[in-house]
């Protein structure tokens, strides 16, 4: 067992040593073929990107887990991140999104610390719902007419991202919960799964009022998959009659959501960018040719000229990424991200409740990350959304490090060793009856 | 555990249909990279060649570098990337010569990205010059390999003059679009009856001429003779280019009309609105040919069967049936005009290969042709001196018959040479330069 330990922490060192090979490599691609105007810019950055490694390695290596995997993998993503969003259009050092990235990191380990317990994180639905309830408020009250953002000044905020990991947390359930039903009038029904599926019905109604349309795919996906995970749970059976009922309900939802969609949708649906190049299809023709001229390997940092296009670095990143770093730079990165959400295959959710949270995460990163690469590369329409731990902003890091976190929570074993809480009154009422 | 791994298959399920997705992703973005780029305002091109490495095409071109009137005879067939033209080299073909690939990226100075084509500019200039003030087109290539050698169409265009206020027609080539045929018609009324009553029949048909002709439905067909030419046979109809015995052989009894269609459409005519021959060359498309054919004694039919009315056909489809007759095949040669190619890095990407169209008339049809070709050529040996060739001329009248289009086809017999040709002057006048004297040239800027 102390050979196991041993061995394992060789292996962190070696991974940490890794991330830090990975990060210098990627600097001094900067230094030596980047575009910049003052090499102060490259020192910043490098010294920047290094001590930020230095204290995360130390700041992770304080807290007791049996698995360091996502926290190692989420420091070689923020920093990749960080220097990615420095290069755009010539090496600068991007405060704001370091900046962004600290708060990502310091939601990932609050989001770890909310769900690690499962039986604490489930009893925790009713204030999710008031979470939700509240943001709702907050949207109708101070976004904009038929808005999604909150201006303060400088920087605005976009309360319907906080929704993301709430809505994984009201879709999450344990089996009992999800198999507790309640005899309501002439129905048999669970409270906790009519809850689910009104609240879901609610945001969604929301996100169409307030025309982040971009969102409701994410939010659809979380609620589907915990729909799946209700109706297939594990005693019964998976019939063909099921899949096909699922699937046209999904078809049908599609089909009247398209026909209800407003007009400008509806134009992103159809349109042909090549023959709208300077209207409708703008952003995609500049994302894709810019993707072109990278090629495989990019025009170098900084060189790249997407970064005169609007949404440079959050709806169309992947392709300003593409430009700079290369076609294999860009979907290297995404698979950092896939290799994050994949530890959940290796390290396995202990629990039904965290095997629930680890689908809706997925399901949520998988998602945003479609439409936003799909959709800025002309695959599929083009909604607009950030890419997690890539786009800049700050709701949407935080957003993608509280949700990370859950995952996170979904595999550690630390929360096992809680899961039962017993009262001191309860323990002694226990040993009354016991005797 | 059951319950957990439902979970997990949902999730290996979520990403493996994204890792689908990537693939595909990276597919197009690779495949589909060098379109992307030609959309671009950085689009670097490379230059097209003629068969002696004369540049035909340049992106960075300028009068300084080549002369005011260089590209003046080719640029309509040519092109270039300004938008303005389709249905030319350029535009059809612009992808090969971009001077990009997702691996090797824009080579701006060092690309070698090119067309290397098989016109002969230095005879593609002669003959176009050879019109004089004259609009027209004229287009040759080699009847063995297929290989386009001259192709003009006036009006020219020079694309360093702009695109303003430029003549109708010269943004397009004249020879890959259908015009009424007048005599030349009837090389494919001649060939369509050989098809259907072989060698001896048609040999002995013999009609007379007065100078007009009533026919059966109380129209008359005028000959251009207004004396008329007699008896004749179908040899000296051929070569006098005999209306009203062309008519009378429509409307014999040995005649048969949807036989006579069935060759027609066979030849690649759309026959009252069939489906045309269908025919690209480099991805330029060209028309081919079209007629309508109903009562054989009507004279709109008649007249149809002349090269007049409703009938139309393009410069470069009467060439290529040259081609079927001139090889004895009945199978014409598909013309070409790019030899090969190269791409970014300078590797050999597309070479040419001789191919033929399918069997278009019988090989004795085709024989039988040729030789009333070569017989109607002999009376053109003082005008196109030094060549042995199989001609029929034509006098197509347009715009209601205020004015008249003048067409030479043929091939010149002479197999160390294989020329076949095609030669249209519109709104010719007497006096004016000749098909003739234009099909001359062509012959002997290619000797």
């Amino acid at each position: 067992m102390n050979g196991t330990k041993e061995k394992a922490k060789l292996n962190y060192f070696f991974v940490k040593l890794l991330i830090i090979i990975t990060h210098v490599i990627l600097l001094a691609t900067v230094g030596l073929n980047g575009v910049y105007d003052n090499v102060s810019e490259v020192y910043m950055l490098s010294a920047v990107v290094l001590a930020s490694d230095i204290f995360w390695y130390i700041v992770i290596g304080s807290f007791k887990q049996d698995t360091y995997t996502l926290d190692y993998l989420l420091v070689l993503i923020i920093n990749v991140s960080l220097i990615f969003q420095s290069c755009f259009g010539g090496v600068h050092f991007n405060l704001k999104h370091f900046i962004t990235l600290t708060a990502g990191m310091i939601a990932y380990h609050a989001g770890y610390l909310f769900t690690r317990n499962s039986f604490r994180a489930e009893k925790m639905r009713p204030y999710c719902y008031a979470g939700l309830g509240l943001l709702a408020i907050i949207i109708l009250l101070f976004t904009g007419d038929r808005s999604m953002w909150i201006d303060f000044g400088s920087f605005t905020v976009q309360p319907s991202e906080f929704m993301k990991p709430l809505i994984v947390l009201v879709c999450a359930s344990s089996l009992q919960s999800q198999q507790t039903k309640k005899q309501i009038g002439i129905f048999n029904v669970s409270p906790n799964n009519i809850a689910m599926i009104l609240v879901s019905a609610c945001v969604l109604i929301l996100q169409w009022w307030c025309r982040d349309l971009g969102s409701i795919p994410t939010f659809a996906a979380v609620t589907g998959c915990a729909v799946i995970n209700r109706i297939f749970y594990p005693k019964a059976k998976l019939s063909k009659k099921k899949i096909g009922a699922l699937a046209t309900g999904v078809l049908v939802l599609v089909l009247i959501a398209i026909k209800l969609a407003p007009s400008y949708v509806k134009d992103r649906l159809y349109v042909d960018i090549w023959a709208d190049q300077y209207g409708n299809g703008y952003q995609q023709c500049r994302a894709l040719i810019g993707m072109a001229e990278g090629g495989w390997l990019g025009k170098g940092p900084g060189a790249g000229k997407l970064c005169n296009v609007f949404a440079y670095d959050t709806d169309i990143v992947f392709s300003s990424v593409a430009e700079e770093w290369g076609l294999l730079g860009a979907v290297l990165f995404v698979v950092l991200i896939l290799l994050m959400l994949a530890t959940t295959l290796i390290n396995t959710p202990k629990c039904y409740y965290h095997g629930t949270v680890a689908v809706g995460v997925t399901a949520v990163f998988i998602v945003q990350m479609s439409l936003n690469i799909f959709g800025s590369c002309n695959l599929i329409p083009f909604t607009g959304v950030t890419l997690p731990f890539l786009s800049n902003g700050g709701t949407s890091m935080v957003t993608s490090g509280f949700l990370i976190g859950m995952l996170k929570a979904s595999q550690c074993p630390v929360f096992i060793r809680n899961i039962v809480e017993i009262k001191p009154s309860e323990t002694a009422e226990r040993r009354r009856e016991s005797r | 555990m059951r319950s957990i791994k439902r979970n997990l298959n949902l999730i290996t399920a979520m990403l493996s249909l994204f890792l689908i997705g990537m693939v595909i992703l990276v597919y197009k973005i690779y495949s589909e990279s060098s379109f992307y780029i030609l959309n671009s305002d950085s689009a670097v091109l490379g230059k097209i060649y003629d068969r002696n490495g004369e540049v035909l095409f340049d992106q960075n071109a300028s009068p300084e570098t080549y002369g005011y009137d260089y590209f003046t005879d080719v640029a309509n067939l040519i092109g270039n990337d300004s938008g303005q033209m389709t249905n030319t080299l350029v535009s059809e073909n612009i992808e090969l010569l971009n001077n990009y690939s997702f691996s090797y990226g824009q080579r701006e100075e060092d690309g070698k990205s090119a067309i290397y084509t098989t016109l002969n500019h230095n005879a593609n200039r002669e003959v176009y010059d050879s019109f004089g003030n004259k609009n027209g087109t004229a287009i040759a290539y080699n009847y063995k390999t297929g290989e386009i050698l001259i192709c003009v169409s006036r009006p020219g265009l020079n694309p360093f003059g702009g695109y303003e206020n430029l003549e109708d027609g010269s943004l397009l080539c004249k020879a890959f679009y259908k015009f009424t045929p007048g005599s030349t018609q009837k090389i494919s009324t001649l060939i369509a009856a050989r098809e259907q009553m072989g060698e001896v029949l048609l040999n002995s048909k013999n009609f007379s001429c007065s100078g007009a002709y009533l026919n059966k439905s109380q129209q008359t067909i005028y000959c251009h003779q207004n004396s008329g030419h007699g008896e004749q046979d179908i040899n000296a109809a051929f070569a006098n280019s005999c209306n009203p015995f062309f008519a009378q052989l429509v409307e014999d009894m040995d005649f048969n009309m949807d036989t006579a269609i069935e060759s027609y459409k066979k030849m690649g005519y759309s026959v009252n609105d069939s489906v045309p021959m269908k025919l690209e060359i480099n991805n330029i498309s060209v028309q081919t040919a079209s007629t309508i054919l109903n009562d054989k004694y009507e004279f709109s039919t008649q007249w149809g069967f002349i090269g007049q009315g409703e009938t139309m056909v393009s410069p470069c489809m009467l060439m290529m049936w040259q081609s079927a007759i001139a090889n004895g095949t009945g199978k014409a040669t598909l013309p070409y005009l790019i030899h090969h190619t190269t791409d970014v890095t300078g590797s050999e990407d597309i070479h040419a290969a001789v191919k033929y169209t399918s069997e278009l008339f019988k090989p004795e049809t085709a024989e039988y042709v040729k030789q009333i070709m070569l017989n109607n050529g002999q009376r053109y040996s003082g005008s196109i001196y030094g060549y042995t060739v199989a001609v029929k001329s034509g006098t197509a009248q347009v715009k209601n018959g205020d004015e008249e289009n003048s067409f030479l086809t043929g091939f010149n017999a002479d197999e160390s040479n294989p020329i076949a040709f095609c030669v249209l002057i519109e709104d010719r006048k007497p006096g004016e330069v000749t098909t003739e004297e234009i099909a001359g040239t062509i012959l002997s800027s290619l000797s």
